[in-house]
């Protein structure tokens, strides 16, 4: 149970890199985001929790075109092609999954990895926010926050 | 040489499934531990098996303890593909009796070293 070793540094390094390998195939796609944070029109949701010693969610907040195109960068789809909801839920659920199970490797719950869900609203937990990362992927506002859930 | 993919997620499915392609594989899709059991029922033993751990109906884990079961599967080779990366959880897959362990996000690499480790790259592939 080592939550305090998690930091937003950390949290960066990890979603850095699992765009850099499963979204981008490069790094530097992904960023800080930088000023103040945009809102949702329409928010799309992607989460997994993390169960063991230390009880936790890591989530994944965007826009919903932004999570379009992350599902066709993740489908290597051509723009033309069609991308069903089934699609979207699939990849942005998986790109939760594998931030989620990093995250969970450093904060070493004991426990296990739950299945992704996808959502269009947040989901209710009694938890405490204890990092969240505003990021920029190609220009575009994307949240990564981690809870730990009481 | 026939590989199957075992992940819930039809997205890591294709990007496992086209780097195994891209090696000379023929692959065989599972969404799940027993749709992979069925799988090998259906078409016999293949070389190789790539196992997500966390999927609904069977996890990775219980497969990887269903295959050990049957000695006519001995010779699959097991490598989880899983974004549990816990000590703990690498520990108890190995023990179980897979062979290898890649931790997601993976690269085409970093798949293909563990193939050349485990003697399962085609020959013109051999690095």
């Amino acid at each position: 149970m080592t939550a305090t070793l998690l930091t937003s540094d950390l949290v960066l390094s990890v979603a850095e890199e699992v765009f850099a390998a499963l979204v981008d195939g490069e790094e530097g796609k992904l960023t800080p985001w930088i000023g103040a944070p945009v809102s949702f029109v329409e928010p799309v949701v992607a989460w997994v929790d993390l169960a063991g010693e230390w009880a936790g969610r890591a989530v994944l907040l965007t826009e919903r075109s932004t999570a379009d195109d992350l599902a066709r960068a993740l489908l290597c789809l051509d723009p033309a092609e069609d991308l069903g909801d089934e699609d979207l839920v699939d990849a942005f659920g998986e790109i939760a999954n594998v931030v989620g199970g990093n995250i969970k490797s450093i904060v070493a719950t004991n426990g296990d990895l739950g299945l992704p869900h996808v959502s269009t609203t947040i989901p209710d937990a009694s938890g405490t926010i204890i990092e969240e990362v505003l990021l920029s992927w190609r220009g575009r506002l994307m949240i990564v926050r981690v809870l730990h859930l009481s | 040489m026939r590989a199957l993919v075992i992940d819930d997620s039809r997205a890591m499915r294709r990007i496992v499934g086209g780097i195994l392609r891209g090696f000379g594989y023929e692959t065989i899709d599972a969404g799940n531990g027993q749709e992979a059991l069925d799988a090998l029922a259906e078409h016999g033993p293949v070389e190789l098996a790539c196992i997500d751990w966390n999927m609904p109906v069977m996890d990775g884990l219980t497969f990887v303890n269903r295959v050990r079961e049957q000695p006519e599967l001995r010779g699959v080779t097991l490598m989880m593909v899983t974004t549990e990366s816990e000590h703990g959880h690498i520990v108890r897959a190995l023990a179980a009796g897979a062979h290898e362990y890649v931790i997601k996000p993976f690269t085409a690499d970093a798949i293909r070293d563990k193939l050349d480790l485990l003697g399962l790259l085609p020959m013109e592939e051999t690095v």
